[in-house]
């Protein structure tokens, strides 16, 4: 048989791998085994605060615009559809069906009992510091629609 | 939700999280964990093809993750090799200034493939020296050709 051989740059290809959203979901259901459903909320916060503290930085700056513009980037570039309602004081976000809860179930994938957590605890630690806070007032296990709201504290 | 370009810092917290609670020792069980369960799509490329499933699992990841690398299969020799000349990975945490990489990430891929190839029959050995670089090479052998 003849040798094979694939040179591929970063140039010849976009960075998009979905399976990511499985190994995310073994992490949380490893850390619910493991450790318990609190371990899963501290992970989460801790890695939320610190890798989203430049978005946390734009909310603060900006107001809920930055938000809006962040959730409207995250589930259009995997292809979600979602639809914003937005004034000055609220943010409700209705998401049809969720990007990584749907390539999970269509690839096989274990999707983890306490997976809402990255969408719930995820917000909440964006919006902590700021003057929002975020709510998760509609969640479908299967596919992932949610109904996400995000208010000015002292509304 | 995370996006899917987001998910090497979180996976990188993960290790850290999971060493300040319970040391190198903890993680090691974690990365144990998800060859288990999140591998099961190599093992069954390798069972049915061989060494080629080395190929045909890391063209498919490779590709998607955008990485630069020469990969090379040479089935007659039952050798199977990846020159990772720029790691999409360790680059994405060497570009996010505002955190700190977990000390051993790199460790992850050696201990996740190595305990699914060897149980296969297939020696695996990395070289992470030039991890930091964001390089790194791996190199897949069928004990039962080589030997």
């Amino acid at each position: 048989m003849e040798k094979r051989i694939m040179r591929r740059t970063a140039a010849d290809n976009a960075y998009r791998h979905p399976d990511f959203h499985g190994a995310l979901s073994n992490g949380i259901e490893y850390l619910d085994r493991t450790y318990g459903p609190e371990a899963v909320r501290e992970y989460l916060w801790q890695f939320s605060s610190a890798f989203y503290a430049p978005l946390k930085k734009k909310i603060a700056e900006r107001g809920l615009d930055a938000l809006r513009e962040y959730l409207e980037d995250l589930y259009g570039s995997e292809g979600g559809r979602i639809h914003v309602r937005a004034t000055d004081d609220e943010l409700r976000v209705e998401v049809e069906s969720s990007p990584d809860v749907m390539h999970m179930r269509n690839t096989g994938y274990h999707v983890a009992r306490l997976f809402r957590e990255v969408t719930s605890t995820v917000n909440e630690a964006i919006c902590a510091g700021t003057p929002f806070r975020a709510e998760l007032l509609e969640y479908d296990e299967q596919t992932g629609r949610s109904v996400q709201r995000f208010t000015r504290r002292d509304a | 939700m995370i996006a899917c370009t987001d998910f090497i810092p979180a996976y990188s917290e993960l290790f850290k999280y999971l060493h300040a609670r319970g040391g190198e020792d903890a993680v090691l069980d974690f990365w144990n964990y998800l060859s288990d369960n999140f591998l099961g799509n190599l093992k069954e490329l390798v069972e049915r093809n061989g060494i080629l499933g080395c190929w045909l699992y890391w063209s498919h990841t490779l590709n998607e993750e955008a990485a630069d690398f020469t990969m090379e299969l040479d089935e007659d020799a039952g050798v199977f090799r990846i020159d990772m000349h720029k790691c999409p990975s360790m680059t994405r945490l060497l570009e996010t200034r505002h955190m700190e990489p977990y000390p051993d990430y790199c460790g992850h891929c050696d201990v996740l493939y190595r305990r699914v190839l060897e149980r296969l029959g297939y020696s695996c050995e990395t070289d992470l020296s030039r991890c930091k670089e964001a390089r790194c090479n791996m190199v897949v052998i069928d004990r039962r050709r080589s030997s």
